[in-house]
C-alpha cells in the first residue's frame, strides 16, 4: 500500500466513477424492483390495516422490529471503523472507512423506516416528535421508545454529517479532475474546498471532535435500542446485560456486512492495492473478538437465568433451546459464535471465499439472533394461557425484500457516483508510511 | 505599495514547500495561503499554527444541547403532571438519556458550524487563485508581491524547486 503514489491513488478511485456497464444498470433495475415490491407491500398494509402482517397478541413485534434492530446493528460498525479506530490511529481502517461510513448512513435510513412501517397509521408519526399542539400532548420522555426516537434521529444526523464532512476533500479531487456537468455539481458539493492550510487546520480538529463525539454516541444508540426490551418485564428481555450484549452484537454484524460489501467492491473496482489482504484480515480478527463477546453474552444469559432460580426466567431459556423457535437459537449460536471461530486460523482469514462466506453466515445468524430475542420473549411470557406463536406473512417478507433492496441499491449508486475510498486518508497513510 | 500580483508555487515535495514558506517573508514577499492534498503538519509547524478554534464551537453546542435536552424533557413532563409507572414527574435519570443525546447532537452542530466558520466555507472565490493540481500530488504556496517584483518571486519559487503559476 505504501508503494502507491498520490496520483495512483487518485486514478484508482476516480476510475471507479467512469460510466457504468450495462450489468450495473441491470442490477440497479433489479434492486429498484425489490424496492418497489417493498413499497407496494407497505402501501397494501396502509390501505388494508396492520393486521395483514403476522403480528398478534402476544407477539406484537414481528419482523418489522427484527429488521429495525438488524439494520441499526449493521450501522454500528461504520462508526466503529471511522470514529473509534480513528481515535486509536489504526491505519488499516483508512481504505474501508468511507464505505463503512456510507453503509452506516444507509443502514440507519433503512432502520428508520421500520418504526414508521410498524406504526400502521403512519400519518400519525408526528406524535413521536415534540411538536406544540392544541391538545398540549407531548411525547413521554420516560418511555424507552421515545429514547429510541431521540437516539436514532441523533445517530442518523451525526453519521450523515460525519460522512459528508469526510467526503469534502475528496469531492474537491473529483471536481478538479472532471469537466462539464459533473464538475459543476462537485464544485457546489465540495463547498469551494481548496485544501488551504487554515481549512486543514480546522478540518483535522473538527474531524477529531466528530470521532470523539460519535464514539460515545454509537455505544449509547444500541444501548438505547436494547432498553426497548430490557426496560420491559418480559422474561428473556429484562436483563442488565442487554446494553453491552446488543452493542457487541451490532458491531459483530456490522463488521460482517463490511466484509460482505468490501469483498465484491475490491474485486469489481480493482482495489486490491488499496484494500489489501491485511485490511480484510484485520476486520476478520475483530470479528473473532466480537464473536467471542457475543458468545459470552449468550452463555451469561443462560447462566443468570439458572442462577436467579426464577422459574419464569428458567422456563424462558429452557424453551429457547427446546421450544418452537429453538432452530433460531441453534442458527444464531452456530453462525455468530462457532463458525466465526474458524477465523482464528490464518488460512481461513486470508482466503477471500471463506471470508465472504463467513460474513454472509454471520449476517444470517445475527438476523436470527434478533428473531430469537424479540419473538421468543413475548411468545412465552409469564402465564401459559397468554402464550402464542408468530410467523411472518407475505407482506412482511415483501417489506423485508424492499429494505434489503433499498440498502444495496443506495450502496450501488454511491459506489459509482462518489469516491468509495477516501483518497485523502489513503494519501495520509502513504505519507506516514513513506 | 499594495501587493497586486499573486503567484502560486507548486511543489511535489512537502519539505520544499515548507522551506519556501519559511523563506518568503525574509525575501520580502507576502505569504497568502498554502494548499495541500493532505493535512500537512510540516507546513502548519512552519506557520506556527497548532490548533484551530473549532473546539470552542463544539463545546458551546454541547452545553446548549445538554440543557436543551433536559429542559425539553422537564418542560413536557410538567405540562400534564401525570405520574407514569410511579416515577417522579421530573425523573432525572431517564431524562439524562435525552440530555446526553442532545449534548452529542448539538455538539456536532456546533462542530459543523465551527468548521464552516473557521475554514471560511463555502468559499468559491478561493478557487480563482487555486490550481487543481493541489488536490492531487502538489503542495501550493500562494504569495503576493508588487507587479514590479513578479520576476523575482518567480525566480524565488523556481530556485526552491517549484513550478510557478501567475494570477494577475
Amino acid at each position: 500500500m505504501s508503494e502507491l503514489t498520490y496520483a495512483e491513488i487518485d486514478q484508482t478511485v476516480l476510475d471507479t466513477l467512469s460510466p457504468p456497464s450495462g450489468g450495473y444498470w441491470l442490477l440497479v433495475m433489479v434492486l429498484i424492483l425489490g424496492v418497489l415490491t417493498g413499497a407496494a407491500c407497505w402501501a397494501y398494509q396502509i390501505f388494508t390495516g396492520i393486521g395483514v402482517g403476522g403480528q398478534n397478541i402476544p407477539v406484537a413485534w414481528g419482523t418489522y422490529l427484527i429488521n429495525f434492530v438488524f439494520w441499526v446493528g449493521i450501522a454500528h460498525s461504520g462508526t466503529l471503523i471511522s470514529a473509534i479506530l480513528h481515535l486509536f490511529r489504526a491505519g488499516w481502517r483508512n481504505p474501508i472507512a468511507r464505505a463503512a461510513e456510507t453503509m452506516t448512513v444507509f443502514a440507519v435510513c433503512c432502520a428508520g423506516l421500520f418504526p414508521f412501517i410498524h406504526l400502521g397509521r403512519v400519518w400519525q408519526v408526528y406524535y413521536m416528535i415534540p411538536l406544540p399542539n392544541q391538545r398540549l400532548l407531548w411525547p413521554n420522555f420516560l418511555s424507552p421508545l421515545i429514547f429510541d426516537v431521540v437516539a436514532i434521529s441523533t445517530y442518523l444526523t451525526v453519521s450523515a454529517l460525519f460522512w459528508y464532512t469526510g467526503l469534502v476533500p475528496d469531492l474537491a479531487v473529483v471536481r478538479d479532475r472532471s469537466t462539464g456537468l459533473r464538475h459543476r455539481i462537485f464544485r457546489v458539493l465540495s463547498l469551494g474546498w481548496t485544501g488551504a492550510h487554515h481549512q486543514w487546520l480546522n478540518y483535522s480538529r473538527g474531524y477529531l471532535f466528530f470521532a470523539a463525539l460519535a464514539t460515545p454516541l454509537v455505544i449509547s444508540v444500541h444501548s438505547v435500542v436494547s432498553w426497548d426490551f430490557a426496560l420491559g418485564v418480559v422474561p428473556g428481555w429484562h436483563t442488565t446485560i442487554f446494553a453491552p450484549y446488543f452493542v457487541a452484537g451490532a458491531i459483530h454484524s456490522g463488521l460482517a456486512m463490511v466484509l460482505t460489501l468490501m469483498i465484491p467492491l475490491r474485486r469489481i473496482f480493482r482495489y486490491e492495492a488499496i484494500i489489501t489482504m491485511n485490511v480484510l484480515e484485520n476486520v476478520a480478527k475483530t470479528i473473532v473478538l466480537t464473536g467471542l463477546i457475543v458468545g459470552l453474552a449468550y452463555g451469561t444469559e443462560f447462566f443468570i437465568a439458572w442462577y436467579s432460580r426464577n422459574p419464569v426466567e428458567m422456563e424462558s431459556f429452557y424453551l429457547r433451546v427446546t421450544g418452537e423457535y429453538a432452530f433460531g437459537f441453534y442458527f444464531m449460536a452456530l453462525c455468530n459464535v462457532l463458525i466465526p471461530v474458524l477465523l482464528l486460523f490464518k488460512a481461513v482469514r486470508r482466503s477471500i471465499p471463506s471470508l465472504f462466506t463467513i460474513s454472509l453466515v454471520i449476517n444470517f445468524g445475527m438476523w436470527w439472533e434478533r428473531f430469537v430475542i424479540i419473538i421468543g420473549g413475548v411468545a412465552h411470557d409469564f402465564a401459559p394461557h397468554s402464550w402464542g406463536l408468530y410467523a411472518p406473512r407475505p407482506v412482511e417478507y415483501g417489506v423485508m425484500v424492499g429494505s434489503f433492496s433499498l440498502f444495496f441499491l443506495l450502496f450501488l449508486l454511491f459506489c459509482k457516483h462518489l469516491p468509495s475510498v477516501s483518497m485523502t486518508e489513503m494519501k495520509e497513510t502513504v505519507s506516514h508510511a513513506g | 505599495m499594495p501587493a497586486d500580483t499573486q503567484l502560486l508555487g507548486l511543489f511535489k515535495d512537502e519539505a520544499k514547500a515548507a522551506r519556501a514558506i519559511q523563506e518568503l517573508a525574509p525575501a520580502g514577499f507576502q505569504f497568502r495561503r498554502a494548499h495541500s492534498p493532505i493535512p500537512s503538519h510540516r507546513i502548519l509547524e512552519v506557520l506556527k499554527l497548532t490548533k484551530g478554534p473549532v473546539g470552542w464551537f463544539t463545546l458551546a453546542g454541547g452545553i446548549i444541547g445538554f440543557f436543551t435536552g433536559f429542559a425539553l424533557a422537564i418542560f413536557t413532563a410538567v405540562q400534564w403532571n401525570l405520574i407514569v409507572s410511579g416515577k417522579p414527574i421530573v425523573s432525572l435519570i431517564p431524562f439524562f438519556i435525552v440530555g446526553f443525546e442532545f449534548t452529542i447532537l448539538f455538539s456536532v452542530f456546533g462542530n459543523v458550524v465551527g468548521l464552516l466558520v473557521c475554514s471560511r466555507l463555502p468559499d468559491y472565490r478561493g478557487l480563482e487563485t487555486y490550481d487543481p493540481r493541489c488536490s492531487g500530488e502538489h503542495f501550493g504556496v500562494l504569495a503576493a508581491c508588487d507587479t514590479g517584483r513578479k520576476g523575482e518571486l518567480m525566480d524565488f519559487f523556481q530556485k526552491k524547486g517549484g513550478e510557478v503559476r501567475v494570477f494577475e
